[in-house]
């Protein structure tokens, strides 16, 4: 049991906003996840960031954004 | 399942579905007459284009938000239970398209940078241990050299060690034409070969590329908030709660439930709460793909406002590489080459930009000066006194010549004189107190500049100012060469930041482009401070409130117009929101707005908003002679009719 876990910061670009009120709902979903420290989203710009542990993998995050109803990859900076 | 699932994804399925069962209702109306049929298909329209919003309301009411999404579902289901089938049918559908649409467009908006994405490089070719291997781009480690083949993109930031060719740079620098590369030049990632092949050798890989800078810079860009964003953003925090208060008691009051679930509709705040963003991210979006970098909606909204630009004289007006243009030999004992040879021996010990001038000239006439001078001082503000082979030799200004007490200076006077009216920077020697010759060097005006300065003044730039510390005579001979409105010569970089300040003092917004080194206060006072050739430089690309990527002058009248334009654009969707909600919400109150022509409408009024900002990404060149010429004219007729 380590208490001190690295964070890692994850960019992912979504595709697909349409409302900046929908925006919310992803980051509320993210928020949930266990590991996800802090979410950020940006409507004009489409992206997602993310602060989180290694517990959680970048496949678990777009899997969580495709659940909200939106496609997101990894962005590579 | 999974086809399920994928079916139901796809934008167009479910508005065609619930179009096709509305279809089938009406014809069931018609034909056999049976209202219980029509009723069904018309319900079932409903139900399949209301189901996914349902579902989205209901996810978003679990996360707390009270969404566009709320609003519809119960909109569409208090239809159903009063029995206004048709009316749920044609809210749901509507909504439906309209999402699936706008979903569509807004992506183009978002188009321009989404193209930067696509340009990073994903593999690099280097060379290691001799071998060419082939590995993803962000694993080059910086000091690898990288191969650069025919048609392949550039994978790093770099500079070339070997070999020649031509490269797009477009996605730097916004400029088309591929320029030509050599040994010692510095290469960008996300650039093109366009032929030839070179090895270059790695100096910043991923994140740290210009291109990734760009990106960042862009993104960040289109996410902040402008002051009349953030306004927006306030009243229509407020707007959606409101609406839904006013159908509430409007139904209660009046107890006419249609009229309280019509209010609802209208309620959706969907074109106010994008007019503005979709502008600044298509804006932003445009200039980024033309080389040029706003800092954000902000800045954008004070670039449209520019009415003086001040630009620094050398590097900007002029080449900055000032070259020797004329010898005249005043003692006739003398001849070109001595005179020449002269100024060069004092020269040699100065460390003055300009000696560096003189030297060259003089070896490239074949008098190379070996050595430093005995004795060198330098002047401040008047020129240099060297002591060589026993002889004192003066190199500056009348003013140089008048310290040192020398008489006859009549005739370098008016030699002097004649050479800075002609935008020449004059320098007299004097050799042993006998006034042997003028050497003049000038900086040679720059190709683009006098459009430049014509340029700002047709994108509404009331005045362009000239700040340099050169001397007047020769700032006015580059002033007349370029048509600027005023110049301020004879300035010290500090003079430089007071001169700003005073235009601001006189009212004027005032944008400041610069080298930013010894011109970094005043561009920080500026209200928009411009640099030019920031695809080189970090610090540029990251700080400047404008950063023009390649060194093309043109840029910045254009990034000027640009802004207005986007402006005038976010001004028009402001003006397009507002109206459409006041509209329907006074035909509601006055009668005849049903809930599907609310949403109609609604929905119009959001692509229209959308369309109206993809404008902004069209190719609006005033200057190349293309088939879009036409583009300007029908943009200006758009904005009467607004």
């Amino acid at each position: 049991m380590n208490t001190t876990k690295p964070i890692t910061h994850t960019i992912l670009r979504a595709e697909g906003f349409s409302c900046p009120s929908c925006v919310a709902k992803i980051e509320k979903r993210l928020g949930r996840i266990d590991g996800v420290e802090k979410v950020k989203v940006h409507f004009a710009s489409a992206r997602i960031e993310i602060d989180h542990d290694d517990s959680v993998s970048v496949e678990d995050l777009i899997a969580a954004v495709a659940k909200a109803g939106y496609t997101a990859t990894k962005a590579a900076f | 399942m999974i086809t399920l699932t994928r079916l139901a994804r796809g934008r167009w399925t479910v508005p065609a579905v619930a179009g096709l069962l509305i279809a089938i209702s009406f014809l069931a109306d018609r034909v056999l007459n049976g209202d219980l049929a029509g009723d069904l298909a018309m319900i079932a329209a409903a139900v399949v284009a209301g189901t996914p919003i349902v579902i989205k309301a209901f996810n978003a009411l679990v996360a707390r938000v009270i969404g566009i999404d709320l609003l519809v579902s119960v909109a569409a289901m208090g239809a159903v239970i009063i029995g206004e089938y048709w009316e749920a049918a044609a809210v749901t559908f509507l909504f439906a398209v309209g999402h699936a649409l706008e979903a569509a467009t807004l992506n183009r908006t978002r188009s321009a940078l989404a193209e930067l994405v696509a340009v990073a490089p994903d593999v690099a070719v280097v060379l290691r241990a001799g071998d060419q291997v082939e590995i993803p781009a962000a694993q080059v480690g910086n000091g690898e050299t990288v191969l650069v083949k025919n048609g392949a993109k550039v994978p790093v930031d770099g500079v070339v060690i070997e070999g020649t060719g031509g490269l797009d740079e477009a996605s730097i620098t916004g400029e088309s034409i591929p320029v030509e590369k050599s040994a010692g030049d510095r290469v960008f990632a996300g650039t093109v070969s366009t032929g030839g092949f070179f090895q270059v050798r790695a100096t910043g890989v991923g994140a740290d590329t210009t291109l990734a800078r760009i990106i960042h810079r862009v993104e960040e860009a289109q996410d902040a908030k402008a002051g009349t964003q953030l306004f927006m953003d306030r009243f229509s925090a407020w707007y959606t709660p409101a609406i839904m208060v006013l159908a509430l008691v409007a139904g209660l009051v009046s107890g006419d439930v249609v009229l309280g679930l019509t209010l609802l509709v209208i309620g959706c705040p969907g074109a106010l709460v994008i007019s503005i963003p979709v502008s600044i991210v298509a804006g932003i979006g445009r200039a980024a793909k033309d080389g040029i970098l706003i800092k954000g909606g902000e800045f954008l909204e004070t670039s449209a406002k520019i009415t003086v630009v001040a630009v620094d004289k050398t590097g900007t007006l002029t080449k900055g590489r000032p070259r020797l243009t004329d010898v005249t030999v005043l003692d006739p004992s003398m001849d070109r080459a001595q005179v020449l040879t002269w100024a060069a021996r004092a020269e040699a010990g100065s460390e003055h930009p300009l000696a560096r001038t003189i030297l060259d000239a003089a070896a490239a006439e074949g008098s190379t000066v070996r050595g430093l001078p005995d004795h060198t001082q330098p002047i401040p503000g008047k020129g240099i006194t060297a002591t060589a082979d026993g002889h004192r030799i003066l190199i500056g200004n009348l003013a140089l010549l008048e310290q040192y007490g020398i008489s006859d200076t009549s005739s370098a006077a008016r030699t002097a004189e004649t050479l800075a009216s002609a935008g020449q920077t004059p320098m007299i020697v004097a050799v042993d107190d006998w006034v042997v010759g003028v050497v003049a060097v000038a900086d040679e005006v720059r190709q683009d500049a006098a459009r430049m300065v014509a340029d700002l003044h047709a994108a509404g730039v009331e005045k362009v100012v000239m700040l340099t510390g050169d001397a007047r005579l020769v700032a006015e001979a580059v002033g007349s060469a370029t048509g600027v409105d005023e110049i301020r010569a004879g300035l010290l970089p500090e003079d430089k930041l007071n001169a700003v300040l005073e235009l601001q003092r006189e009212g004027h917004t005032v944008a400041m482009v610069g080298d930013g080194v010894n011109d970094a206060p005043a561009l920080a006072t500026a209200d928009i401070g411009v640099a030019m050739g920031a695809a080189g430089s970090a610090v540029a690309v990251e700080t400047a409130d404008i950063a023009l990527m390649g060194d093309n002058l043109l840029k910045l009248p254009e990034a000027i117009s640009l802004a207005r334009r986007t402006v005038a654009n976010m001004r028009q969707n402001i003006t397009i929101a507002v109206a459409t909600v006041a509209l329907l919400l006074l035909g509601v109150l006055l009668g005849g707005v049903t809930m599907s022509i609310g949403m109609l409408v609604h929905e119009v009024s959001v692509l229209v908003v959308i369309i109206n900002a993809m404008r902004l990404l069209q190719r609006t060149r005033q200057h190349a002679p293309q088939p879009t010429q036409q583009v300007p004219a029908r943009d200006r007729t758009a904005h009467q009719n607004v």
